[in-house]
């Protein structure tokens, strides 16, 4: 794609958000129009702000598509995608881990279940520690682009320093995932 | 009261309040300790590459929240720690430009012009010396500049500007944020209408939460931190990531050691030499600080190039680029001098600048008791004014921080050579675990993560095509005030839909606010292609 073409898709593409929200989404997820009577008196509703926000995005989209130097354009690239899966996928599993690990455990070993044994060690860890030293591990193999012990080391050290952090010195503070299970 | 009495209480504010420790009978106030905390903080964050001081900001402020809780005490302390992070990472930043060519912070970028190639010539610590002398005298002339003005701003807001007004000047500093940031005024605008749209996600007056698309998720709003935090540290993780994903194949060699000689310390005869390029810059990183949204990359550019044609004038040498020490003040005054003065339109107006200005705002948001805007400059006479003695307070947490930067700043900043070996791909992954902890701490649900990382990605898409985040930030952060402010001016003007130009000072900031974008228009169509 040439860079005049890269801006013109960017400019379109924006343009093409900031109708689809000021003609579909703002009419059909707003209780009140863009100015109200109530009473004889006349207000400001509840819609007229997000499409002004729609208004800034089309003139943004309309000045990238047709007055944009060539050389400001920037474009993404299969590599970048690529990157962004891989990233991504890191990330949801290592969340999963997170999020699922502490109530599974609890379900196979225990006959309460995770939620009352969300505030005791080492349960409440147990996600935290697993899911925080995949996520750090993950990402470094991602950058080095080579699965290392260092890295899981270093994953596990940094789920530990912030456990201490977070965790030992506050009991109003809850580390991922106590505060949804 | 007078004024004088306000300045006193906001020292006294600082010097009195909670005791951290006593040491064999001195107290030691908690805001005191904090600043020295931040400041040192700050200094090693600034030196080490891909930390930033907002980073720092936004890690520390939930654990700052969860030590000193939610009461007015607070602020103080917080504001000190930040304001610490904030100046320590500037002067923090010219570490790794010097000594290995790897700027620590953006703006540190024209530093390396000079200051490696006085390191590769033996003269590292001279640098390290002329770097950290310009940057705080840059930094205190900045933060003058600011008590003196911010004060006179926001009285003249207050006394000259009604609510149609205000609303036209909100306008007109989004509209100049979104055409000088980037460069794009096209870009821009896209950039600040999605903030707004974000703000306004499960939010307004009726009892049914707008753009919520029924779910209880988004009635509630996207978080604050998740979004900040999201678009502004995770998309930076991420492009810096795929930066080093990118690399990974030619990993450059290791560098020889350079072997250090000559007279390092920073003489008489030099600071003489130096001062006219550190004052120079000093005023025009004050100048550019002073708007909002020019951030300290372009002060930086702009000191560093006034003070190379003052230079080659003079035909004095080394010539800039070849390892010049005015190189080097010209660029860390500059950049240094913003600081300071990016606090003006946050104090009189309300209106952030920069990202760090964000982190301020949002404390400030979070404990409650300080609302930075012009009417915290309410002097009082018979009732004490809290809000304007936390003010003097923050001025008085900025001339500590710029005292410890004279006195251990130098010393501190030369011992810190060794944080930029901390390679990337382990820093990067640990920052990343760390945000996404701080924001679940704040939130305490699984949603704030995914919020956050979504708007993660939003921020990596938006580096990628070349649309700077800040004006998204900026915007997220002030849509709700645009829209209370203009809610109330409509109604205050009996629903007059020309409110926007039906007085000459908001027709005045309207007409500018066109005349932003069309020369921002019109300069990206003349130039070359």
């Amino acid at each position: 794609m040439r860079a005049g073409k890269a801006n013109l898709a960017l400019g379109l593409g924006a343009a093409l958000l900031a109708l689809i929200v000021a003609l579909i989404w703002v009419p059909m997820d707003t209780s009140t129009g863009m100015i109200e009577k109530m009473r004889r008196q006349t207000n400001v509703g509840d819609a007229l702000a997000p499409t002004l926000a729609a208004a800034f995005i089309l003139i943004g989209g309309v000045l990238v598509a047709m007055l944009e130097r060539p050389e400001t354009a920037r474009r993404l690239s299969a590599g970048n995608l690529s990157f962004l899966l891989q990233l991504l996928g890191i990330l949801a599993l290592s969340l999963a881990v997170m999020r699922w690990l502490g109530p599974a455990v609890a379900e196979l070993l225990t006959d309460t279940g995770y939620r009352p044994l969300r505030d005791t060690a080492p349960w409440k860890h147990l996600g935290f520690l697993a899911g925080g030293t995949a996520l750090v591990a993950g990402l470094i193999a991602l950058a080095e682009r080579r699965l290392s012990w260092r890295g899981l080391l270093i994953g596990a050290a940094a789920a530990l320093a912030l456990i201490a952090i977070y965790d030992l010195p506050f009991d109003s503070l809850l580390l991922p995932p106590n505060g949804d299970v | 009261m007078g004024w004088l009495d306000y300045v006193w209480m906001g020292v006294l504010a600082v010097f009195q309040g909670p005791e951290l420790i006593n040491l064999m009978g001195l107290p030691i106030p908690v805001t005191l300790a904090m600043i020295a905390a931040g400041f040192l903080l700050g200094i090693a964050v600034g030196a080490t590459p891909g930390l930033a001081g907002p980073m720092a900001m936004a890690i520390a402020l939930p654990i700052l929240i969860s030590v000193f809780g939610f009461s007015p005490d607070a602020l103080l302390p917080v504001f000190g720690f930040l304001i610490g992070i904030m100046k320590g990472a500037t002067i923090g930043g010219a570490v790794p430009a010097i000594l290995f060519n790897t700027p620590g912070t953006p703006d540190a970028y024209m530093t390396t012009l000079d200051g490696y190639p006085m390191t590769q010539a033996g003269q590292a610590r001279k640098a390290l010396r002329v770097a950290h002398f310009s940057s705080a005298s840059g930094d205190t002339f900045s933060d003058i500049v600011l008590i003196l003005c911010a004060p006179f701003l926001a009285v003249l807001v207050e006394r000259y500007l009604d609510l149609p007004e205000k609303t036209a000047l909100l306008i007109l500093s989004l509209a100049f944020i979104a055409a000088v940031i980037g460069g794009s005024v096209g870009k821009g605008l896209i950039s600040l209408g999605l903030g707004l749209l974000a703000a306004y996600v499960g939010t307004g007056e009726d009892f049914y939460p707008r753009l919520s698309m029924g779910t209880q998720t988004l009635a509630q709003g996207f978080p604050i931190a998740a979004v900040v935090l999201g678009v502004l540290i995770i998309g930076e993780v991420f492009k810096s990531l795929e930066d080093l994903w990118s690399e990974a194949r030619n990993r450059r060699s290791p560098r020889p050691p350079i072997t250090q000689s000559g007279d390092q310390r920073l003489r008489w005869t030099d600071i003489r030499r130096l001062l006219p390029f550190v004052a120079r810059s000093a005023v025009i990183g004050t100048a550019i600080g002073a708007l909002p949204g020019i951030g300290s990359t372009l002060a930086a550019t702009l000191g560093y190039t006034t003070g190379n044609t003052r230079h080659a004038r003079s035909g004095a040498r080394p010539r800039f680029g070849e390892g010049a020490p005015e190189g080097i003040a010209a660029t860390e005054a500059a950049n240094s001098s913003v600081s300071g003065a990016n606090l003006i339109p946050v104090l009189s107006l309300g209106i952030p600048g920069n990202a760090a200005a964000v982190f301020l705002i949002l404390a400030a948001d979070t404990i409650g008791g300080f609302n930075p805007g012009p009417s915290v400059f309410r002097f009082t006479g018979d009732v004490v004014n809290p809000e304007l003695v936390i003010a003097f307070g923050l001025f008085t947490c900025m001339m500590i921080a710029n005292l410890l930067n004279w006195t251990i700043g130098g010393a501190f900043m030369r011992s810190m050579g060794f944080m930029s070996r901390i390679p990337k791909q382990i820093l990067l992954p640990v920052v990343l675990l760390l945000t996404l902890t701080s924001i679940y701490v704040q939130e305490t649900r699984m949603a704030a993560i995914w919020f956050a990382i979504g708007f993660g990605v939003l921020g990596y898409l938006m580096r990628r095509l070349g649309m700077s985040p800040l004006p998204f930030v900026i915007a997220f952060i002030l849509g709700a005030k645009l829209e209370e402010t203009a809610r109330q001016a409509f109604a205050a003007t009996g629903g007059d839909p020309f409110f926007l130009v039906s007085s000459p000072i908001a027709a005045l900031f309207m007409v500018l606010t066109v005349g932003v974008i069309l020369r921002s228009t019109r300069k990206s169509k003349d130039l070359p292609t």
